[in-house]
């Protein structure tokens, strides 16, 4: 999944970087915020590991073979801030010394690997383990968030490319999360093998899901959550059903489904864009669209509602 | 010999601007056509990239062979393209992004083996990348020989108790088996690696080390 050099546009290279420069600020910041200091000797061992783990191939079926990424097994263990440092350790010295992954495509890889899964897989992880508050729930936690970060991992490396104009951005988005829903499955497996044992002989060393050791909890859950949402809006609304809904459906029967009429148009009317790009795909981005305005307008209320909260208790 | 000089930051920034000025000229794509400058232009950049194997002690059939590791990668994401560009166009935009892809990947390497790890810190360093970011990269090399010698003694040691080939059954055969050894091995090796970095850490504090 590591982009090499002379695949992507400058605009793509410059969007992505400017992305992973904010992101990697940010986790810097909240990792210098936390009181729980971390050696940089002991985040490098782990960096040091992953590279490692991703040497280690299984093999698959006959002249196959797989490996882990990490993304998610890092965010469980370290949590998602120190995960997303340790994922930009691990990319910048695989493109740097072993050319996996081109310099130029470095801010794409980190912000696929190194922050959109961390991320994703983090936010699964631990709204499983809340559900789930036992090592078992832990060990689920980073099952699903392999999965999950796998899947985030390819839907964004699939947009860098058909932006890019290499491939058809339909085409490219759905082969991509084809043949990623099995790699998810294999990264799924190994994460749960590897957290089951670290569960059993360390669990102290299972940082990531202990909330009092994350301070920017709320941001994190909330970025995760959006990656998330995004990744569900995504892939999952190209696949609903077309046919309507209980109201319409009613409507229709009873022979009144032609006088409703639009009191204004809609900026993405029946969820797709004002240009051509495939119907699965209008439907996809204008979930992802649709996802992060809610999510803004609810960052906008909810800042509301706290200030007169807040303005309240003072009087 | 790998760079000894004061000026790393300077070695690796013109490698990057190589490896840029030849991953960012136009290859064909979204109908656009090829200009004839590009052609020189990425042969320029290969060129630059076995003077500096050479530079850094390298044969050059050695150079040609870590290249040639790269041409599988760059095959993946170049042969789609191909194919789906226009059945007039399809061999020329082959060659052109082939082309381009591997002269970006050797100018990349061959920075990569003339720098060598030491000379790469600092040249992070120089070039002003956030301290904590330049600390944990200079750890993760560090630690990475030691870590790696580990994997492969651990992969050794579990093909050398199994009776068939290789140190794993296939995951499609026998996933649960091969998922539990790949855990208990992996898991073991996180383990170790994060035992020895607790223990250099304390080794550091006594001798008066601050973190």
């Amino acid at each position: 999944m590591h982009l090499p050099d002379g695949f992507l546009t400058a605009g793509v290279m410059v969007g992505t970087w400017t992305a992973t420069g904010a992101g990697v600020a940010a986790a810097l910041r909240a990792e210098r915020r936390d009181d729980h200091h971390m050696p940089a000797g002991v985040l490098g061992a782990v960096a040091a590991f992953i590279f490692a783990a991703q040497l280690v191939n299984v093999p698959v079926a006959p002249g196959t073979s797989g490996h882990l990424v990490g993304a998610a097994l890092a965010a469980v263990l370290l949590g998602p801030w120190r995960a997303t440092i340790v994922m930009t350790v691990v990319l910048a010295v695989q493109a740097l010394m072993f050319q996996d992954g081109g310099l130029g495509a470095l801010g794409a890889n980190t912000l696929d690997m190194g922050i959109a899964a961390v991320f994703a897989g983090w936010t699964t992880a631990s709204l499983t383990a809340r559900w789930l508050p036992t090592p078992r729930g832990a060990v689920a936690g980073g099952v699903l968030g392999g999965f999950t970060a796998t899947l985030s991992s390819a839907a964004l490396t699939s947009v860098w490319l058909g932006l890019s104009g290499l491939y058809p951005l339909g085409g490219i988005v759905r082969v991509m999360l084809f043949t990623h829903t099995f790699i998810g499955v294999l990264e799924a497996l190994l994460t749960g093998a590897i957290l089951t044992t670290v569960v059993r002989w360390r669990p102290d060393l299972v940082l990531g899901l202990q909330t009092r050791q994350q301070p920017a909890w709320g941001g994190a859950l909330v970025l995760g959550s959006l990656s998330v949402a995004g990744i569900i809006a995504a892939f999952v609304a190209p696949f609903a059903s077309g046919a309507p809904d209980g109201l319409e459906h009613a409507a229709e029967r009873l022979g009144f489904g032609g006088r409703a009429a639009a009191w204004w148009t809609a900026p993405l009317p029946d969820y797709g864009l004002p240009f051509t790009m495939g119907p699965g795909l209008e439907t996809a981005l204008a979930g992802v669209a649709g996802t992060v305005m809610v999510a803004v307008v609810a960052w906008g209320v909810s800042r509301g509602v706290g200030t007169r909260r807040r303005d309240a208790v003072h009087r | 010999m790998p760079y000894t000089g004061n000026r790393p930051g300077v070695v690796l920034a013109l490698g990057i601007g190589l490896v840029m000025s030849a991953a960012l000229s136009p290859a064909g794509l979204d109908g656009a056509a090829i200009p004839a400058w590009v052609w020189p232009l990425w042969l320029g950049v290969f060129l630059a990239a076995l003077a500096a194997f050479r530079r850094a002690g390298y044969p050059i059939v050695e150079a040609l062979r870590r290249i040639g590791w790269l041409v599988p990668l760059v095959l993946v994401f170049t042969v789609p393209a191909a194919l789906v560009a226009p059945a007039s166009q399809r061999l020329l935009i082959f060659a052109a992004l082939a082309s381009r892809a591997l002269a970006a990947a050797a100018a990349a390497a061959a920075m990569a083996i003339w720098l060598g790890p030491s000379g790469m810190v600092r040249a992070v360093r120089q070039l002003g990348a956030p301290s904590r970011l330049a600390d944990v990269f200079e750890a993760m090399l560090a630690s990475l020989a030691g870590v790696l010698r580990q994997a492969h003694a651990m992969l050794r040691a579990r093909e050398a108790r199994r009776s068939s080939i290789g140190a794993w059954s296939l995951v499609a055969a026998a996933p649960v088996e091969t998922a539990r050894g790949f855990g208990r091995l992996v898991a073991s090796l996180l383990l170790r690696a994060l035992e020895r970095a607790e223990a250099l850490e304390r080794a550091r504090r006594a001798r008066g080390f601050e973190p």
